[in-house]
């Protein structure tokens, strides 16, 4: 035991000198990029998901009525031409007051002067979302994402390599950019278990590495069957030692129309436990199909789909298929922005366990004015309805369905 | 007394600048187009060797999209954006690259071998953008409505070849060029690209198309 911890101290020994000559040999460029979001905001009377709640907003009777929504530091550091580390940090004030990285890799994309090759090795978002383009996976148009979105910011993170070879257009004189893109990745096996147990909410409260997200208490968390998994989920955690993978096509028209289609699979065993954690592997797969067009260089119409299935158990006792959409349009006048979003989610339960309701159906309205004062400062007003309704409120002797309508006042600073 | 002074700057100024007005094979005007002179009279003065050119990056775009410069002089690549650009040109008259912050310039590029240098950004790949080396003191870009005013004085009229470039030529490294005679300074001369063009790229890009 003695001599692996020597062995491996000698390894990262020879790795920080090997890393130090090498950042001496080279021209090492770093950069930090950060932003800070303040928010007063209106409260939901429902005591909020994160604080194992039953409510679909983000802030309750517990959040400040004025504070920090979000902060968010994120760096870039050049060792040569084509290799470069990044990474965002966050800060949110809900639940606890949490810190932590939502990416970290190091990214290899050498010049090319045909066909672009690229890589990036870490942890970081797949590239499904025309809505969170971004600093720090941000929107530039709403302050909560669609809650198609907001899923994959809570639940779905590539923890491996991703690969992309791009036909881009202004290097071969084309009028149309053509990406391939593929990635293996671990770690990302409890994806889904969000959608069984609380469905799709819109909101922007992403998810940092090794967080753990509570749930409500559901009274089917309760039962025999699903007596090994927690009354939580850790959404990045690796449980079955198989690789997921993702496939994606990206193509765009002058910049002017773009696409995005993606098929994720995490490959997930679904009779995988792991007993200490208390989280399941998820066999969750589906598809997600995003476009955007510039109606005009003022304006923009954005929609994204998402179809697929996830399920647990050794036999499937939890099997849900789900679907999300977002349509949003964008119009910018002077220093405005005003932009809308319409959104449906639903979860289909399809399993046989009565005791487990799992479907859930999610609609949204947001409408959002924002004014930017210089480079540094944007300031903008939300509003937003939710409209919610599950099948597990009941047995927990709740209405089905609660409706939300809340405001939303932001000041960003941005460095 | 202002205003007068103005009008006479220009009057000066238009009486001594030959205006090549530059069309395409259907006779409409072409933006865009770098033209110079070649010829021993026409070459570039000491004093413009000695400028710094600038090849600006602003909002995700080259700025100017097309730079002529003497060859031999230096070119400056500030970057007025708050992001990462990663300047490149694999150019047989000059390949070299550029990591560019706004807050760390960096020092300018020497351009000697005359010739087309085609630039883009490694993180931004629809920029684009194109620095003319060229033997000439006399040179300009095509405005709106296709004309360039080259300065002159009287000791550079003559025979001389006209160069014309444009960056939707199927070869770039093949400017056009035709003898011409400039009989007075306030001379305008037309000249008709002898080539079909290739199609108009106009992309359409915005602070919402990637972080970086």
């Amino acid at each position: 035991m003695i001599q692996t911890n020597m062995s491996k101290s000698v390894v990262i020994a020879v790795a920080l000198v090997q890393l130090s000559q090498f950042a001496q040999a080279q021209q090492v460029t770093a950069k930090l990029h950060g932003l800070v979001e303040f928010t007063a905001t209106t409260h939901s009377e429902e005591r909020a998901w994160l604080r194992k709640g039953w409510g679909v907003a983000r802030f309750d009777t517990d959040s400040d009525t004025f504070g920090i929504s979000r902060a968010v530091l994120s760096g870039r550091m050049d060792f040569s031409s084509a290799w470069s580390a990044h990474a965002v940090a966050h800060y949110v004030p809900d639940p606890d007051h949490k810190i932590g990285f939502t990416e970290a890799f190091i990214q290899y994309q050498p010049l090319a002067q045909g066909y672009q090759f690229s890589s990036r090795v870490g942890g970081f978002y797949p590239r499904m979302s025309l809505e969170n383009p971004a600093l720090g996976w941000s929107s530039p148009y709403t302050f909560s994402y669609s809650g198609l979105n907001a899923w994959l910011g809570e639940e779905v993170r590539t923890f491996g390599a991703e690969f992309e070879l791009k036909r881009a257009a202004r290097r071969f004189r084309s009028k149309h950019d053509v990406s391939l893109i593929g990635a293996l990745f671990k770690g990302n096996d409890p994806a889904g278990t969000l959608l069984a147990w609380r469905g799709f909410v819109p909101h922007d409260r992403q998810t940092v590495f090794n967080e753990r997200i509570a749930f409500a208490r559901v009274k089917a968390l309760y039962a025999r069957q699903l007596r090994f998994q927690g009354q939580y989920v850790e959404p990045f955690s690796e449980i079955d030692g198989r690789f997921g993978h993702y496939v994606g096509v990206h193509w765009s028209y002058l910049k002017r129309h773009s696409l995005r289609v993606y098929w994720y699979d995490n490959n997930g065993d679904p009779g995988a436990l792991n007993y200490v954690t208390k989280q399941y592997a998820w066999d969750s797969k589906f598809w997600s199909l995003a476009w955007r067009s510039k109606v005009s260089a003022e304006t923009q119409f954005i929609a994204q789909a998402l179809y697929g299935n996830t399920a647990m158990g050794p036999r499937r006792g939890v099997d849900n298929d789900f679907y999300s959409w977002y349509m949003m349009l964008s119009h910018t006048f002077g220093d405005y922005r005003i932009s809308g979003r319409v959104e449906q989610s639903k979860v289909m339960d399809k399993d046989s366990w009565t005791f487990d309701p799992n479907a859930s159906l999610t609609q949204g309205i947001t409408l959002n004015l924002s004014k930017t004062i210089s480079e540094a400062w944007q300031v903008g007003a939300e509003f937003q309805f939710i409209g919610y309704e599950a099948e597990s409120r009941p047995v927990a002797y709740l209405p089905l369905g609660l409706h939300e309508q809340l405001w939303r006042f932001s000041a960003q600073y941005q460095f | 007394m202002k205003k007068i002074l103005i009008w006479l700057g220009f009057i000066c100024f238009s009486s001594q600048a030959l205006e090549v007005r530059v069309t395409d094979e259907q006779g409409n005007a072409i933006a865009g187009a770098a033209v110079w002179l070649v010829g021993s009279k026409w070459q570039a003065t000491d004093q413009q060797k000695a400028i710094v050119y600038s090849m600006g990056q602003k909002d995700r775009s080259f700025l100017p999209h097309t730079l002529v410069v003497p060859s031999g002089t230096l070119v400056d690549f500030p970057n007025f954006d708050s992001i990462l650009h990663h300047v490149y040109s694999f150019s047989k008259a000059k390949s070299f690259e550029l990591k560019l912050y706004r807050d760390k310039p960096l020092a300018p590029v020497s351009f000697t071998q005359p010739g087309v240098v085609e630039l883009g950004c490694n993180i931004h790949d629809w920029m684009l953008g194109y620095i003319l080396v060229v033997n000439s003191g006399v040179y300009g870009v095509s405005d709106e409505q296709g004309k360039v005013q080259l300065t002159l004085d009287s000791s550079q009229l003559g025979n001389v070849q006209l160069n014309v470039w444009h960056e939707r030529f199927e070869n770039l490294d093949s400017p056009e060029s035709k003898s011409i005679t400039i009989t007075q300074t306030s001379q305008i001369v037309h000249y008709q690209i002898q080539q079909p063009l290739l199609d108009k790229m106009e992309f359409l890009t915005d602070d919402t198309d990637e972080y970086e």
